[in-house]
């Protein structure tokens, strides 16, 4: 589904990734884990274009989106994305929060887009906040949202850049919560977070990065049970 | 009005008037006398007249120029459009010169060098203060722009809009927001830069307090009337631009 080749990224003379290649098929559920600094997110942010590729090239579907000429809006809109500080809209509803973009977009008309909104806030629990504003909502609600929003748009794959860093630990559950049960219902993931648990739980493939390279993968099972490279064991031995 | 007459025989015969029939008469003569009041109402309306015209000048300019700069640093690194980076040039060199040179000089010298041959003097100045006024607007808004999170623009796109729709649905509303303060003061100052108009022979309220002067020969009661008649417009317009900010803080807190 999502193939990257000898992916580099430079931030003026840092590099933050090294020559990654990787391929995500569909259904999978990939977790990224590592620590700091060590190109998770700027990794995840590559595949949807948020931060250009300085080197390398990602495809989607058959699409090679890196090429200058392919209609990046047209691959984002069926890749969501959800924000460790959820960047809600606040200067619109919840509701035109999220049919706002699938009616720009012509995916929908206003009132296709209102009934599935409806539908989706039933599914999160939050259809009685429809017509509130962003700054009405806890963190939890914010990011149960967030996920509701990235989902209107029917993507075939959820990128998740660290959904609860941001939340109060009362809260991370909730969100984790309405992961779990996309994952159930068969959505490719992928995933950047310090949750261990959800990790193991949920992932079918855990990469661990560190310094911009993938320094190891498997199932949860190998990665957690009997890691191998000596950066994973350390890392590890420290969230754990 | 015959206490007047007559006070004013007195005075014109060289009578010194006691403080208050002195006050009285001067009142009288600034503001009553041949529907003097009437000047001041006119100067009232091309002051506003010709702040209007400018700030519309203004926000066109400042609009078009934050756009174009915005565009510009906006680009992804290393796809950089030519033509942008040749009007994002001229904006910077525009910005550069109308910031940097006194607001009087720039009047003097569109009144008496480049348009020195109009007569229309009120429409030079109206120009004149368009053109300053854009290059402040444009970094306001430009300001703006930038103030916002990355990440609202990050969470437009990332959804498949494209760089309009963000722009006009999620960026451009709450940068609105952000500025309207600092637009709200440019007006206020723009509104009493107009008087300086008057130096190269636009008609507005100094104009008529002047005119009023050289008529009466006294100069203290229409100048303080002109700087009470602008601080009451300015007054109004800040209690409006407060009304306009509590409106649109509605969705911030509740």
């Amino acid at each position: 589904m999502i193939d990257v080749k000898n992916l580099s990224k430079n931030f003026g003379d840092l590099q933050v990734l090294k020559d990654i290649s990787e391929h995500i098929a569909p259904g999978e559920k990939i977790v990224i884990i590592g620590p700091s600094g060590s190109g998770k997110s700027t990794f995840l942010r590559c595949l949807n274009l948020l931060e250009e590729p300085s080197a390398g090239c990602i495809t989607f579907d058959g699409t090679e989106i890196t090429d200058p000429k392919t209609n990046i809006d047209l691959i984002r809109r069926q890749m969501g994305m959800v924000f460790q500080h959820f960047n809600l809209f606040p200067n619109m509803t919840i509701k035109r929060n999220i049919t706002l973009a699938p009616v720009r977009t012509g995916l929908m008309k206003q009132e296709e887009a209102d009934e599935k909104a409806m539908q989706l806030l039933a599914r999160v629990g939050l259809e009685d906040k429809a017509d509130a504003y962003p700054s009405q909502l806890s963190g939890g609600q914010k990011q149960r949202i967030a996920i509701v929003r990235a989902l209107a748009m029917n993507p075939k794959v959820m990128l998740f850049d660290e959904p609860t860093s941001a939340l109060d630990p009362e809260m991370v559950g909730e969100v984790l919560e309405v992961m779990k049960e996309l994952a159930e219902d068969g959505m490719t993931m992928v995933v950047v977070t310090h949750e261990m648990g959800f990790a193991r739980e949920v992932g079918s493939r855990i990469l661990f990065m560190d310094e911009g390279k993938i320094v190891e993968q498997g199932t949860p099972a190998a990665v957690f049970d009997n890691p191998q490279h000596p950066r994973l064991r350390e890392f590890l031995s420290k969230v754990l | 009005m015959e206490l007047y007459l007559q006070w004013k025989d007195l005075m014109k015969a060289g009578t010194e008037l006691p403080f208050w029939q002195d006050f009285y008469v001067k009142f009288f003569q600034a503001f009553v006398e041949g529907d003097r009041w009437m000047q001041y109402l006119k100067g009232v309306g091309s002051t506003l007249m010709v702040t209007a015209l400018s700030l519309i000048i203004g926000v066109i300019l400042g609009v078009l120029i934050a756009v174009v700069r915005t565009a510009h640093d906006q680009q992804r690194p290393g796809k950089r459009n030519p033509i942008l980076g040749f009007f994002n040039g001229i904006c910077q060199v525009y910005v550069t010169v109308i910031r940097g040179t006194p607001m009087l000089v720039q009047l003097l010298i569109m009144g008496f060098v480049i348009f020195s041959t109009s007569r229309n003097y009120t429409a030079v100045g109206i120009l004149t203060l368009g053109i300053n006024s854009g290059a402040y607007v444009a970094e306001i808004i430009r300001g703006g722009l930038m103030s916002l999170d990355p990440g609202q623009a990050e969470a437009g796109r990332s959804l498949g809009l494209n760089y309009i729709d963000t722009m006009r649905f999620i960026v451009v509303p709450q940068a609105f927001k952000a500025i309207l303060p600092s637009l709200g003061n440019e007006f206020i100052t723009l509104l009493k830069d107009t008087a300086l108009i008057y130096t190269i022979g636009g008609e507005e309220l100094v104009y008529a307090a002047r005119a009023i002067s050289t008529r009466t020969y006294e100069q203290m009661f229409p100048l303080v009337g002109t700087a009470i008649i602008y601080l009451i417009l300015v007054l109004i317009f800040t209690w409006l631009q407060g009304i306009l900010e509590r409106r649109l803080r509605q969705s911030d807190r509740r």
